[in-house]
């Protein structure tokens, strides 16, 4: 593994960060952006499983065009990140809180696209129940988790 | 020196001020508040533009993506301008001549009026157009208004710190 984090640092992208004035600033500012409209799929999504918003709409229908802006999102922020890491590879790999959040993005992922999705096809036939509403805190927790990780990279 | 400009300098000297520039850890952790708050403003924001748009969640009226999204935006707004007053209290001289803060400025100056003008007009009449797939040219224009502009608040703002 460490010599994927090597490889990178040394790749064509991770040469043109390194030296570029505004690489890391532009391509941090994007990562930025896709966060909004993750954030933004993912709240809603959760909140309809705990029957706060949008109750009486198909779970289905919700779950199928919000799926498509966080996974496009995810995208988005997966590249940039990626861009953003070949700057600094031998920092983060040595960081805990870029391996805890390196761990806690790989469980929001698996649980996004296993549970979660269990949880928000059965939403249209049962009432929000304790199941439904547990997969809706665990997956919030799990972004927010992604997220206070990422955060703390830049700090420690 | 001008009057905003001392003002500036008046909130930077004042204790509370220097207190959260000095402290090891405040200003990351009102940061971070500032991001969920923006992620909470704009990623909500943003699906009731998707939708007016016609892009996402066609078969749900406005009205009713608008009634579910609007208090998050709002509560989102809350933390976000709160965060900020502190970032901005503990940093004030130095942003004064920022040019991203000053263009981050304009561009929430402007973010605001565009609600403004879009629940004074066209969306006085949502009921005749709540359940269209694609919402009239009007909403559509405050949509990609409204998209664009708080995508150019958050790049300024994250360029702040670049100034």
């Amino acid at each position: 593994m460490h010599s994927w984090f090597v490889a990178l640092s040394h790749s064509a992208l991770g040469h043109a960060m390194q030296t570029s004035k505004w690489g890391f600033a532009l391509v941090e500012t994007l990562h930025l952006l896709a966060l909004a409209t993750l954030g933004g799929s993912v709240l809603i999504l959760d909140l309809r499983l705990l029957g706060i918003v949008l109750r009486k709409e198909s779970a289905r229908i919700i779950s199928r065009d919000l799926g498509r802006i966080l996974l496009g999102s995810l995208l988005a922020m997966i590249l940039s990140g990626v861009a953003l890491l070949s700057e600094e590879a031998l920092k983060c790999y040595y960081s805990p809180a870029f391996r805890w959040k390196m761990a806690l993005l790989a469980a929001a992922v698996i649980f996004y696209f296993t549970l979660h999705r269990i949880a928000l096809l059965r939403a249209d036939q049962d009432k929000p129940n304790l199941w439904s509403r547990a997969a809706a805190v665990l997956s919030l927790s799990l972004w927010l988790g992604v997220g206070v990780a990422g955060r703390v990279i830049g700090l420690l | 020196m001008p009057l905003l400009q001392h003002f500036c300098q008046l909130l930077y000297d004042s204790q509370f001020g220097t207190a959260i520039r000095e402290s090891d850890y405040a200003f990351s952790i009102i940061e971070s508040i500032h991001v969920l708050g923006i992620t909470l403003l704009a990623g909500t924001i943003a699906l009731l533009d998707l939708r007016m748009l016609g892009l996402i969640l066609r078969p749900v009226s406005v009205t009713r993506i608008a009634r579910s999204v609007l208090p998050l935006t709002w509560s989102g707004f809350v933390v976000m301008f709160a965060s900020g007053f502190l970032l901005f209290w503990a940093e004030a001289a130095k942003n004064y001549s920022n040019p991203a803060f000053r263009i981050k400025l304009v561009l929430l100056a402007l973010v605001g009026l565009n609600p403004l003008i879009f629940h004074t007009t066209i969306y006085r009449r949502v009921h005749e157009w709540e359940t269209l797939a694609r919402s009239p040219w009007r909403a559509r224009a405050a949509a990609i208004a409204s998209l664009t502009l708080w995508s150019g608040v958050i790049i300024a703002g994250r360029l702040i710190a670049y100034f």
